[in-house]
């Protein structure tokens, strides 16, 4: 309970600076959102009309006190150019992202236990070397140029997979996000894969090791009971640091695969200077990477009791 | 330890069932995918005049005249005809028997609060074509009464232009402005509003009420996508998960062409690319700087190099395609030594040109070579990259020397297109140049009110030359809008006024 409230409050504090440093920034970029909605032609006169709608024509202290007071009712606001509520924006776009998230786990996970075990088991080993290499290959290439190649190969030219969007049903969208969960977790897997590695490797020559061993456990059961939950501790936590990330940073993926999720509604809105769409994300990025931390530690609190919250 | 091998197992499930997945047909479905990198921000015609929006409102709302796709002459829309006063100051306009998309009747009311919005409103994006207009009544339920401050030339052109497009007023009378246009308007064109998701994708339905009966041809739907990438919506087209890919990059073009199925088309445009110039500091509040940087870019080469020549050289800083057009006039023809000499008689060789380059390959491309030709006759050229607000932020007010771009006029009239690029007393700073010619600026006002069109177009190839010579903006490339078609579509093309010819769209399977 003691660990929630604290959590809690340390959300409280990482929002705050979060609203602060964000509103800040975005009002000070150059560029008018207004000139956005009204194009290229439009005339001043227009523009000022605009800006005085949304109340961007008044001092910037004031606008934030519009914004925190807005906030603290529980609004994050309307999006400018769509003029529709930011909630419902972030409700539109979201799915995809949680969905191409949790492919991606789905895709990354088992085979990067699975090569980091191989790869452990004999350290330096061909199997190891092997790995090793083709990891670093996977992290080298840029998801871009990756992504695009990908649905040049199996979407156009072979016709396996559609080359952009989300489709309709569950199928539809195990179809569809396939080469880009795909691309993403090319780049991940290696990460995981090497963390995991190397704390296999550091346990397996522990003291608790050696001391199971001589209670007469056989290997199978140590590396299951002893070395495994142990060396998983640490990838966990970077798991959890890749999780927040895909689901706020898979900006490049979804914007190859025309993918209309969360970073495709991020990099649309800053180029708009579509305001309260850009801290309304923010915010939940921010809330989202604090979550996902937390039940990471709870986690490993279940899964060694040693680590305290 | 349970709890990971279960989850190790439903992991490996998903994958092998994902793999399983590849090759499903596709669902056979009457609808026509294009894509476009412009985005739709709203569905009110008064309220935008971005590429993004103009395409749509075309589809969901008649004008009073419209343009016929074949001939591209001005012929009865939604006014079946109409007379003009002797003196051309006013118009009345007879409309004929048509209904909104709720089947509602479209009257001279509709049309009259339809065209004050734009007039008028505080927000409308686009109010100067009906800036010469004093009053706009309901005569009766079919008459439309339109007076003129003063005679324009343009005026039947200016009914048809994509803002003027007529909505219900009943409707916004009833849900309000931001209500009526949030997400399914009562529209007068060939198509109404199916489903908007903002971001993705706009989805278009055939309207039963339409006038024009028979039309659209197909039963299909349309959905506007936005893509953002041009690699993914070739990619995409290839794929046949669209039909039309606008906004084809040069470098996209011969792969295109050669591919199966799809019909690679440079439809003529009246958009114009061009170096804009910041007349208001040093260097280039110098005329002869000007004239330098204007000599030392030979965009015969330029066109050549950027757009591989599908593009032509540009004479003037106006569109080509505008009546009047003088092509024979020369422009500036370029000359380096012309350049080095004009340049050390303007006194500001030396000096900084700081110049803003927007997003896109074709800019990042012009810049470069700018920067090259402009260091080679004794400036010093900086290349500084923004995205298009802060573009636009840095050349409204003025902080900066030149920037390569482009721009379209809605009409082959020239008169919105003197007002927007070249006058100095209208309200763009002649596209943020600050270019500021008495002369201009006069025959501007006198070439709109001109209605012999033998002395329209001296009037205007006069505007041509005095700012080709003093070096508005210096003229680049006509380019056409490069787009790519599926060949299962027959007769769409986009108009020179960035309109689809959806209607008469049909489709074969």
């Amino acid at each position: 309970m003691q660990i929630v409230l604290k959590r809690i409050l340390q959300l409280v504090f990482v929002l705050l600076g979060i609203c602060v440093v964000t509103f800040l920034l975005v009002h000070m970029v150059p560029g008018d959102p207004a000139r956005v909605i009204a194009g290229d032609r439009a005339n001043p006169e227009t523009i000022e009309a605009i800006r005085k709608s949304f109340g961007l024509d008044q001092p910037l202290w004031q606008q934030f006190v519009t914004y925190a007071g807005n906030l603290l009712s529980g609004d994050i606001g309307q999006s400018m150019r769509y003029k529709r509520p930011v909630t419902a924006l972030i409700g539109q776009f979201i799915w995809p992202t949680l969905f191409l998230t949790g492919y991606v786990i789905c895709l990354a996970v088992p085979p990067a236990l699975a090569l980091a075990i191989a790869s452990a088991r004999k350290p330096g080993g061909l199997a190891d070397q092997i790995i090793r290499i083709v990891g670093i290959a996977g992290m080298a290439i840029p998801v871009f140029w990756l992504g695009i190649m990908m649905s040049r190969f199996f979407g156009v030219a072979l016709g396996w997979f559609p080359v952009s969007g989300y489709g309709k049903t569950f199928v539809d969208h195990l179809h569809h996000l396939f080469l880009p969960a795909l691309s993403t977790a090319i780049w991940m897997v290696p990460v995981l894969i090497q963390s995991l590695r190397a704390a296999l490797i550091e346990k397996a020559g522990a003291d608790f090791v050696t001391a199971a061993r001589a209670q007469g456990a056989g290997e199978r059961e140590i590396f299951w009971r002893t070395i495994l939950p142990n060396a998983v501790l640490p990838t966990l936590n970077l798991f959890g640091v890749i999780i927040a990330f895909l689901i706020g940073g898979t900006i490049i993926v979804e914007t190859v695969y025309a993918v209309p999720g969360l970073g495709s509604l991020m990099i649309n809105a800053l180029l708009a200077r579509d305001y309260h769409v850009v801290q309304g994300l923010t915010l939940m990025f921010a809330v989202t990477t604090v979550g996902v931390t937390f039940v990471v530690d709870l986690l490993s609190a279940l899964i060694d009791p040693r680590a305290r919250l | 330890m349970r709890q990971i091998k279960s989850f190790a197992l439903a992991a490996f499930t998903a994958f092998s069932l994902s793999s399983a997945l590849v090759a499903l047909p596709a669902a056979a479905e009457s609808v026509i995918r294009i894509a476009s990198v412009y985005p739709a921000t709203t569905l009110d015609p008064s309220r935008s005049g971005a590429a993004g929006n103009i395409e749509p409102f075309g589809q969901l709302y008649s004008r009073l005249l419209r343009r016929s796709f074949e001939t591209g002459e001005l012929e009865g829309g939604l006014a079946e005809k109409w007379d003009v006063s002797a003196d051309g100051l006013v118009y009345t306009l007879h409309l004929r028997d048509a209904q909104f998309s709720d089947g509602s009747p479209i009257t001279a009311a509709d049309a009259a609060f339809s065209l004050e919005r734009v007039r008028s409103d505080k927000e409308s994006a686009l109010p100067s074509p009906l800036s010469a207009v004093e009053s706009i009544t309901a005569a009766d339920p079919k008459t439309v009464v339109i007076k003129l401050k003063h005679a324009l030339a343009p005026m039947l052109a200016n009914l048809e232009l994509w803002n003027v497009g007529i909505v219900s007023k009943a409707d916004v009378d009833k849900r309000g402005v931001d209500g009526a246009f949030a997400t399914d308007p009562v529209t007068s064109g060939p198509y109404m509003v199916k489903e908007w998701r903002p971001g993705e994708k706009l989805v278009l339905a055939p309207n039963p009420h339409y006038w024009r009966k028979g039309y659209p041809k197909s039963d299909a739907t349309v959905e506007l996508l936005e893509v953002a990438e041009p690699e993914t919506a070739a990619a995409m087209l290839k794929a046949g998960e669209i039909d039309v890919m606008r906004g084809v990059n040069w470098a996209q073009v011969e792969d295109l062409k050669s591919t199966d199925g799809i019909d690679m088309r440079m439809e003529p445009s009246n958009v114009v690319f061009i170096v804009l110039l910041n007349h208001s500091r040093e260097p280039f509040s110098n005329l002869k700087a000007r004239q330098a940087a204007a000599y030392a870019l030979d965009n015969k080469v330029l066109t050549q190099a950027i757009t591989n020549g599908y593009a032509k050289p540009a004479n003037t800083p106006l569109p080509g395609s505008l009546d009047f057009h003088d092509d024979a006039y020369p422009g500036l023809v370029a000359d380096m030594d012309k350049a080095k000499k004009l340049l050390e008689e303007s006194g500001m060789a030396g000096k900084e040109v700081k110049i803003i380059l927007g997003a896109g390959s074709t800019n990042q491309q012009t810049g470069l070579l700018m920067q090259a030709q402009w260091q080679a006759i004794g400036l010093k050229p900086v290349l500084v990259n923004v995205d298009t607000p802060a573009w636009w932020e840095s050349t409204g007010k003025g902080e900066y020397d030149a920037t390569p771009t482009w721009w379209m006029n809605e009409l082959t009239d020239p008169d919105l297109a003197v007002r927007w690029a070249l006058c100095g007393s209208c309200d763009s700073h002649a596209f943020n140049t600050f270019y500021d010619n008495k002369k201009v600026n006069e025959l501007t006002e006198q070439g709109s009110r001109e209605q012999d069109p033998k002395k329209r177009a001296e009037i205007y190839q006069e505007i041509s030359r005095i700012a080709t010579e003093e070096v508005s903006q210096i003229p680049l490339y006509y380019s056409p809008f490069p787009i790519a078609y599926s060949k299962r579509l027959k007769d769409l093309k986009m108009t020179p006024a960035m309109q689809w010819t959806l209607e008469e769209t049909t489709v074969t399977e």
